[in-house]
């Protein structure tokens, strides 16, 4: 490792203390994070085989189980259920660890939780493949599955908390709110969705209602809550300051508690209409929590956001900060009248959606795993070229999806405006940009595979540190020394 | 300072309203009071259940994720009253007079020319107000016509529905799909727009037979190719030259594909109902059309 | 619990974000807050139907959607008339559906009496009413009507016109006005005495 490595712990936190909460982290952490890396790439790789689909429509149709229906919910789902929701979890975890100035409370426990969780998945995306989906955009993993992952979530949520609750910092700095308000909300929305739709089926098209709810819940409220709370606690440790206000920071929280929640239910939805403008007008009101983020982080950063030393989890942070204005801005902005029927029902909005899960919460939780990883597990690869490229695939490549698909969106949306224009014509339109965002999926399932390669990495060499103890500590303390 | 409570405490109380806004209040709303739904104008009960060959059929369009790029739900910018002149009475210059001195709209009116055609909109895109009053002046009259009701917006323009969807179009359903996207065509009411089951099975097993230039992919794994032993099958797909199998073959529907035709076949919303009126075309009063005993 | 732990000795960096919390909210932010709040307040009073579960955009109040209902709002005339009919005057025998009674009183849906290109066989009966023997759709009735001519002439127009074009019936005649009563009215004068069928297909229908 070469001197110049900016990840390598500061000597302010290089302290005892710190080094053995990180390390009372590191089962519940590996388990979380080498799963979710897992799952990107296969939510990448399962992208790139529906988005092929656009390039030859019999690209393997032939088979039930690898028809666009199956394999594009597989991609999603995996992407929020595989990665982003147990990388938030991990991240949470060791905020609340660090913040409360404890070790984590039984982590084997939080480590079952995880492996739960990600079997929970795995039975789910199955399920979906051989057709046993629950046909809820956003909701697909069937019953099965989803009462593992639910107890999964409830066994990591509840140790969380203990570990909050025997915290020898009392005092809640404002990463933790995020995090303490995301871990109660995910088990409240989860299970209503689940009881009011595959439980005990409520009928008609308030099943749509609860859906949108659901998804709004999860997709805003949930990541930006434990996005939010990674990005404000990392960047004023990544740049060696403190956070510019806690105030601003309660703002941002508050006005995602009470106006994030409601978004999520489309304009022209088959609902009477006080739905959809309820749903306008909190999702406008969000402008506000964005102000607030965008202010206290810039302050923070001062002149540092300019400067090219950022180190590159740093850089995935930036990124994910960037990303997130953009999505919820490109959320807004979709609503004002003029423009929602230009983007309704196009890409635009599956543009908006990936912005706000991958480019937004997932670049966020891999800046954060690189931050994490060295220091919970004493191994130190995060400066390798390997995250570097990585970081410059998967940006390149959410930015070039992101544009692509957005442009594409909005050229499908002007021509399904204009009746005059057939539907074959408006479909042949949009393959161009389709194309094109199918070049994105591939630089980001490289940036995924090279993220999954170093975790893996790092797996051989604890495994190989448990088989021979003292060569490989010494190595370990070397690399973290240097 | 300790805020874990507090954090709780807001927490609970940001969930829980919008909890009650968007999960209690409309079950409150439609959950229950939908059932009675029928339509205004007519006698006939809608929506119906769907058959139960359709409800097998949902579960493969669930299956297959149909939902990703088909929407099942019409839009609408807004609505058109227009006034149809079906009848001209005895006295046209009469009904021109008062059409004129009703100041609906009508700026010159002529008994001939309203004569002439009939029926024929007189008034296009005006006022409900006027097209009444237009329709009591013309009664006075000795004449008649109609009020005419239309939905306007780009998806009722492609011919996708009659009116907007709403609610009471899915009363039935479990698992209900409306999908977000369009990379094909909208379905709410494709049972209506493409009637011809054996179109569908056609497009479900080779889009581009019937389509030129579909980007749907083909759903063959449906349909089996099997060898005729005897009689063809009656359910054998008719293929148009280049996409039927070779001699002595014939490619037939499962029971998959059936179940998903006949749940295509089922969508169908074209029914006007309060919240959604529209004027449904029926046979215009015009004299030739009455069921009045020759003389 | 470790050791070390026990006293909290907080790197300068975490020690420093727990006491220090920054400067206030500015004030610009709430006055936006608040000027997004008003704008949702109009935004929502504009397009929200206020919680009416009957509003669907792009309508905006119940009193829009009654107006643009068909037949109903639409035709004020021929509503009048259901409601004449209704009253109980000509259901009390013809019933609400038009079928009349089997061997008692005749129906009026498909009724060859009603469905006369002109009306002024029907329009006499109405006002005047009829006893004695008649055949409709096939089959022999004996009984007598009551006459109407207590109703007004838009009254009674608009009876036969929604007898005339029930669809619901299958009836597809064409209307009765006002006028065309009123000429009746004159033209027979102050007649007491029923007709009779007889006596009305004498008279030529379109006078």
């Amino acid at each position: 490792m070469n001197a110049s490595c900016s990840t390598t712990p500061s000597a302010a936190e290089n302290d005892s203390t710190l080094r053995v909460i990180d390390a009372s982290c590191r089962p519940p952490l590996v388990f979380l994070f080498c799963g979710a890396a897992l799952w990107l790439v296969v939510a990448w790789a399962f992208a790139l085989i529906a988005g092929l689909k656009f390039h030859s429509p019999n690209f393997l149709a032939n088979c039930s189980w690898l028809t666009y229906g199956r394999v594009y919910p597989v991609s999603t789902n995996a992407l929020l259920y595989g990665f982003a929701i147990p990388a938030g979890l991990g991240v949470g975890l060791w905020i609340l660890a660090r913040l409360g100035r404890t070790t984590v409370v039984q982590p084997w426990i939080i480590a079952f939780g995880a492996k739960l969780w990600h079997f929970g998945v795995f039975v789910g995306l199955v399920e979906i493949l051989r057709g046993n989906s629950t046909g809820f955009e956003g909701l697909e993993i069937p019953k099965a599955g989803a009462i593992l992952m639910f107890l999964g979530y409830m066994l990591i949520g509840i140790w969380s908390l203990l570990t909050l609750y025997v915290r020898t910092e009392r005092t809640l700095s404002a990463p933790q709110w995020f995090i303490i308000a995301a871990l109660f909300w995910f088990p409240w929305i989860f299970t209503t969705a689940h009881l009011l739709l595959t439980v005990f089926p409520v009928r008609g098209v308030t099943q749509s209602i609860i859906v949108w709810w659901f998804s709004g819940n999860l997709r805003f409220v949930w990541l930006a809550l434990v996005g939010l709370g990674a990005i404000f606690y990392l960047t004023p440790l990544l740049m060696k300051r403190t956070l510019h206000s806690e105030y601003l920071a309660l703002f941002t929280f508050w006005t995602i508690i009470l106006f994030a929640s409601w978004n999520g239910i489309p304009q022209g939805a088959p609902v009477p209409a006080w739905m959809p403008a309820l749903s306008t007008v909190t999702t406008v009101l969000t402008l506000v929590t964005l102000l607030t983020f965008a202010v206290n982080i810039y302050r923070t950063c001062g002149n540092g956001c300019s400067t090219g030393q950022n180190p590159v989890e740093g850089k995935f942070i930036a990124f994910g900060s960037i990303a997130f204005v953009i999505a919820v801005l490109m959320s807004i902005v979709g609503l004002l009248r003029e423009l929602n029927p230009l983007v309704s029902f196009t890409w635009f909005t599956v543009a908006q959606a990936d912005l706000n899960v991958f480019g937004f919460f997932s670049m966020t939780m891999i800046g954060a795993i690189l931050y994490i990883t060295p220091r919970v597990t004493g191994f130190n690869w995060a400066c390798s070229n390997k995250a570097k490229a990585s970081f410059w695939l998967a940006a390149a490549g959410i930015v070039l999806y992101t544009v692509s698909l957005a442009a594409g969106g909005v050229m499908q949306g002007v021509k399904l405006n204009n009746p005059q224009i057939a539907f074959n014509e408006v479909s042949r339109a949009s393959l161009m940009p389709l194309r094109m965002s199918t070049l994105g999926q591939l630089l980001i399932l490289t940036a995924s595979v090279l993220l999954l390669w170093n975790l893996v990495g790092v797996l051989v060499r604890i495994v190989k540190a448990q088989v021979n103890p003292v060569n490989a500590n010494s190595v370990a303390a070397a690399e973290v020394k240097s | 300072m300790n805020y874990g409570p507090l954090i709780f405490l807001a927490a609970f109380i940001g969930l829980s309203a919008s909890w009650f806004g968007f999960v209690l209040t409309p079950q409150i709303q439609l959950g229950r009071a939908q059932q009675a739904t029928n339509t205004v104008n007519t006698a006939q009960l809608y929506p119906i259940a769907r058959p139960g060959l359709a409800q097998e059929g949902l579960e493969v369009y669930k299956a297959n994720g149909c939902f990703y790029c088909h929407s099942q739900q019409v839009g609408q910018t807004g609505t058109q009253v227009n006034f149809i002149l079906t009848e001209i009475g005895t006295n046209p210059v009469a009904v021109a007079e008062g059409l004129l001195t009703a100041k609906v709209g009508l700026t010159n009116a002529n008994a001939a020319g309203l004569s002439a055609g009939l029926p024929k909109t007189i008034l296009r895109n005006v006022p409900i107000g006027d097209a009444k009053k237009a329709a009591k002046v013309t009664r006075d009259n000795g004449a008649s016509g109609t009020v005419e009701v239309v939905a306007v917006g780009p998806d009722i323009a492609r011919g996708w529905g009659i009116r907007r969807s709403v609610a009471a179009d899915y009363l039935y359903d479990s698992t209900v799909m409306l999908g977000s996207q369009r990379v094909g065509p909208d379905l709410a009411n494709v049972g209506a727009r493409l009637p011809d089951a054996n179109w569908h099975y056609r497009h479900l097993y080779v889009p581009r037979s019937v389509v030129k230039d579909s980007a749907m992919p083909a759903y063959s794994y449906l349909f089996k190719t099997r060898k005729i032993e005897g009689r063809p099958s009656p359910d054998a797909l008719q293929l148009d030259e280049g996409f039927a199998p070779e001699n002595g073959y014939e490619i037939v529907p499962t029971d998959e594909a059936k179940a998903l035709v006949a749940y295509l076949l089922s969508l169908n919303s074209s029914t006007p109902l309060f919240e959604a009126p529209v004027t449904v075309a029926t046979a215009p009063a015009a004299p030739a059309q009455t069921n009045s005993p020759a003389q | 619990m470790s050791s070390p732990l026990n006293q909290p000795q907080s790197s300068p960096a975490e020690a420093s974000q727990s006491q220090r919390r920054g400067p206030a909210v500015p004030i610009w932010l709430i006055v936006f807050l608040f000027l997004l709040l008003y704008w949702g307040a109009l935004y929502f009073d504009a397009n929200g139907g206020w919680f009416s579960p009957k509003i669907y955009a792009p309508y905006r109040d119940v009193e829009e959607l009654t107006a643009l209902q068909p037949g109903g709002g639409g035709n004020e005339f021929f509503e009048l008339g259901k409601a004449v009919y209704n009253r109980p005057t000509c259901s009390a025998c013809h019933q609400a559906s038009g079928q009349g009674s089997p061997g008692q009183f005749p129906p009026l849906a498909g009724s060859e009496w009603v469905l006369e290109e002109q009306p002024g066989r029907i329009i006499r009966l109405v006002l005047y009413g009829m006893h004695g023997p008649v055949t409709v759709k096939g089959q022999q009735y004996n009984s007598s009507m009551v006459p109407w001519n207590v109703l007004s002439d838009e009254e009674v127009a608009a009876v036969i016109t929604y007898v005339r074009q029930n669809k619901e019936w299958g009836n597809n005649a064409s209307a009765v006005t006002p006028d065309q009563v009123k000429a009746i009215r004159e033209k027979v004068g102050n007649r007491t005495q029923p007709f009779t069928a007889d006596e009305l297909m004498k008279i030529a229908t379109n006078e």
